[in-house]
C-alpha cells in the first residue's frame, strides 16, 4: 500500500526523468535497439546560449529576492494582526483570503503597465515586488496562525523582564517561529521559481529570463518535432535546487506544517 | 493625583472593563511589604485579571496601582519591575535553564560579570545548579517551577506575583513545595500576590486572603477570620470543605452550620435518618435526612451513629443570612 502511494507520487518525476534520457527515437519505439540510453538532452539545454546556468541563476535571485521582502513584510504584519482584537481583525483576516485567492490572470495588463511606468521591465529585482505582492497574502495568514499558536504567557514574561517589542520579535518570538518561517519561505521561494505569466511579459532580455520562460522556449526550432527529452533534461536540472532546498529544510517544514495539530 | 503614605502595594478602586463586561469592579486592596496575600476564588472571577493590572500586562479601565505610595497604574510592565510566575511558567522552550535567567539581565544591558553571579547565586537558592544546560522541555513539572521561580527572583523584584503556580503539579509536590514557597518569597522586603482557586493552597500560604466572585471583593482577612466570621454566604460556602450547611429554618432566614460543628446525640433537638456514609480514614462525613433537608455532618472515624441520630450544636457556631440577597445578619 506504501508503495502504492510512492509509486503514484513519484511516477510522474520518474517519467521525466527516463524521457530526459531516452534518445528521441527511443521515446516513441516500443523496442528500441541498441542501447537507447543518452545524456545528448542534457548536453542539447546545457550548451545553449546564455548558458542555462543562467537562468538558474536568475531565478534563485528573483527567489531569493522575493522571499526576503515577503518575508520582512508579513512578520511585522502577521505579528500587529494577531495583536488585534475586534472587527477589524475579522476583517483584515477576510480581505487577506479575498486577496491570497484573487486570480492573478487579472493582473496583468495593470502589472505591465506599472512596469512600463515605473521602467521596471528587464529588471530581475523588480520582479520580485510583484511576485512579493502576490505572496504575501499567504505568508501573513500563515505567519498569524503561527504566531496564534504560541502562548500569549511567553510574550507576557517577556514584557514583564523589560524586553521591547524588537527585542521580544528578536530574542522570543522568531526563534520559537524557526519552522513556520522556513515552511513559509519555500512557499514563497516555490511561487517565485514557478511563476510564468509576470515573468513573460516583464522579463524579454535572454540573459535575464527564469527558469520557466527559458524552458518554454527551448521549444523553439520547428513546429513538427517538440523536443521532449530536452523538455525533460531542462526540467529535471531546473529541480534540483528545489530538491535540495527541501531536503535541508525538511525536518521544519514537517514540524512547521502540523504546529499546533498535537499539543506540544 | 493623590498619593498615599503606606508602605507596600496599595490596589484603589481597581477596575477592568472589556466591552460590556466587568472583570474587575472597584477592588480596593493592601498588602503591606513581606506580606503574602491570597486571591481567591472560581474561574472567572477576577483574580488572574487584578494580576495582570498589577504587572502592567493589560490597562486598567479605572483606579489606581500604588508601590510605596508612587502611582504606577500608566506604566509599562518592564518598568514597574514586578516579577510573575505564570501558571504554564511561561519559560522560553529555545533556552536552556541559564538563558532563560540570563534573557533579561542581558537586555537590561547588565554587565557579564554581574549576569553570572546573580544567575549564580540564584542556582544555588533554588538547587538548580545540575541543571543549567538543560532546556525546559528536559526538565520535570516540578524543576521548571523552580526556574520561573528563579527567573522571577533574578531581578530583585519589588512586587512579586504568583498565578496559580501550582496547580500543574501532582498534589503531592504541591504539598511538598509549600513551605519551601513560603521560604522563598515570604517574609522579605516585597509584597506577594498569590492567585489561586485551591483554598488549601490559600491557607496554606498566605497571611491574608482576599476572596473574589464576579469581580467583586467579598472579604479580606487571615484565613481564620474568613472562616469563622464569613461576611456573606459565598465566603461561607466557599471556604470549608465538605461545604457549610445552609438550611430554611425559619422564613427571612437562613442558618448555616460547618459540619464539624454539628453533634450527634439522643439529647439533639432536630431528629435525622442517615442517608449515606462516607469514610475519610481520619474522619467521616455522614449524610443525614432531616426535616430541612440533607445535613452534612462530620465525626470521628470510629463513631458509630448512633440509630436514631438527633443534631445538636452550640449557638456561638450559628451563621445567619439573608436568604434572598446571601447578607450575613445578626444572630
Amino acid at each position: 500500500m506504501r508503495l502504492l502511494a510512492l509509486l503514484w507520487s513519484l511516477g510522474p518525476l520518474l517519467w521525466q526523468l527516463r524521457t530526459s534520457l531516452l534518445r528521441p527515437e527511443a521515446l516513441v519505439a516500443p523496442l528500441p535497439e541498441g542501447n537507447p540510453w543518452t545524456l545528448a538532452n542534457y548536453q542539447l539545454v546545457l550548451s545553449g546560449d546564455p548558458p542555462f546556468w543562467q537562468y538558474l541563476a536568475n531565478s534563485t535571485l528573483v527567489g531569493l529576492a522575493t522571499t526576503l521582502l515577503t518575508l520582512l513584510l508579513a512578520v511585522p504584519c502577521a505579528y500587529g494582526l494577531q495583536t488585534l482584537r475586534g472587527p477589524i481583525r475579522w476583517g483584515v483576516g477576510l480581505a487577506l483570503v479575498a486577496a491570497a485567492m484573487f486570480p492573478t490572470v487579472l493582473l496583468f495588463l495593470a502589472l505591465l503597465e506599472i512596469a512600463r511606468n515605473f521602467g521596471l521591465a528587464n529588471n530581475l529585482l523588480a520582479l520580485s515586488l510583484p511576485y512579493a505582492a502576490l505572496s504575501l497574502p499567504l505568508a501573513v495568514l500563515l505567519l498569524r496562525a503561527a504566531f496564534a499558536d504560541l502562548p500569549g504567557e511567553l510574550e507576557d514574561a517577556a514584557r514583564l523582564e523589560g524586553l521591547g517589542l524588537g527585542q521580544r520579535l528578536r530574542f522570543v518570538l522568531l526563534p520559537l517561529l524557526g519552522p513556520a518561517l522556513a515552511s513559509t519561505a519555500i512557499l514563497v521561494f516555490l511561487a517565485s521559481w514557478n511563476e510564468y505569466a509576470i515573468a513573460l511579459t516583464w522579463i524579454s532580455r535572454s540573459d535575464l529570463l527564469t527558469l520557466p520562460i527559458a524552458i518554454a522556449r527551448i521549444g523553439g526550432g520547428s513546429v513538427f518535432t517538440i523536443p521532449y527529452g530536452a523538455f525533460a533534461a531542462a526540467t529535471v536540472l531546473g529541480s534540483l535546487p528545489l530538491l535540495l532546498l527541501v531536503l535541508l529544510a525538511q525536518r521544519s517544514i514537517v514540524s512547521g506544517l502540523t504546529r499546533g495539530a498535537v499539543k506540544g | 493625583m493623590s498619593t498615599s503614605s503606606a508602605a507596600g502595594l496599595e490596589l484603589r478602586q481597581l477596575c477592568r472593563k472589556v466591552g460590556d463586561r466587568r472583570l474587575l469592579d472597584g477592588l480596593d486592596l493592601q498588602v503591606a511589604p513581606g506580606e503574602c496575600v491570597a486571591l481567591l476564588g472560581p474561574s472567572g472571577c477576577g483574580k488572574s485579571t487584578t494580576l495582570r493590572l498589577v504587572a502592567g500586562l493589560d490597562p486598567a479601565s479605572g483606579g489606581q496601582v500604588l508601590l510605596d505610595g508612587v502611582d504606577l497604574t500608566g506604566r509599562s510592565p518592564g518598568e514597574r519591575q514586578v516579577a510573575m510566575v505564570f501558571q504554564s511558567y511561561a519559560l522560553y522552550p529555545h533556552l536552556s535553564v541559564e538563558g532563560n535567567l540570563d534573557l533579561g539581565l542581558k537586555v537590561r544591558g547588565l554587565p557579564p560579570r554581574e549576569r553570572q553571579q546573580r544567575i549564580d547565586a540564584t542556582l544555588e537558592l533554588l538547587q538548580l545548579g545540575e541543571l543549567r544546560q538543560r532546556r525546559p522541555a528536559q526538565l520535570s513539572g516540578g524543576q521548571r517551577q523552580r526556574v520561573a521561580l528563579a527567573r522571577a527572583l533574578l531581578r530583585h523584584p519589588r512586587i512579586v506575583l504568583l498565578d496559580e503556580p501550582m496547580s500543574n503539579l501532582d498534589a503531592q509536590l504541591r504539598e511538598d513545595l509549600r513551605p519551601e514557597l513560603r521560604r522563598l518569597l515570604c517574609g522579605r522586603e516585597q509584597p506577594v500576590i498569590y492567585v489561586t482557586h485551591d483554598q488549601q493552597e490559600a491557607v496554606g500560604m498566605a497571611d491574608r486572603i482576599a476572596l473574589l466572585e464576579a469581580g467583586r471583593l467579598q472579604q479580606v482577612g487571615s484565613p481564620r477570620e474568613l472562616y469563622t466570621n464569613p461576611a456573606n454566604r459565598f465566603v461561607a460556602s466557599f471556604l470549608g470543605r465538605p461545604a457549610i450547611n445552609l438550611l430554611a429554618v425559619e422564613p427571612g432566614r437562613q442558618l448555616g452550620l460547618r459540619p464539624e460543628h454539628i453533634h450527634l446525640g439522643g439529647d439533639g433537638t432536630v431528629a435525622a435518618r442517615l442517608l449515606r456514609r462516607e469514610w475519610w480514614g481520619h474522619q467521616q462525613l455522614l449524610w443525614l435526612q432531616t426535616h430541612w433537608g440533607a445535613v452534612r455532618v462530620l465525626t470521628g472515624p470510629e463513631a458509630p451513629p448512633p440509630p436514631e441520630p438527633r443534631l445538636s450544636w452550640q449557638r456561638q457556631h450559628e451563621l445567619w443570612f439573608d436568604p434572598d440577597s446571601g447578607a450575613r445578619l445578626p444572630p
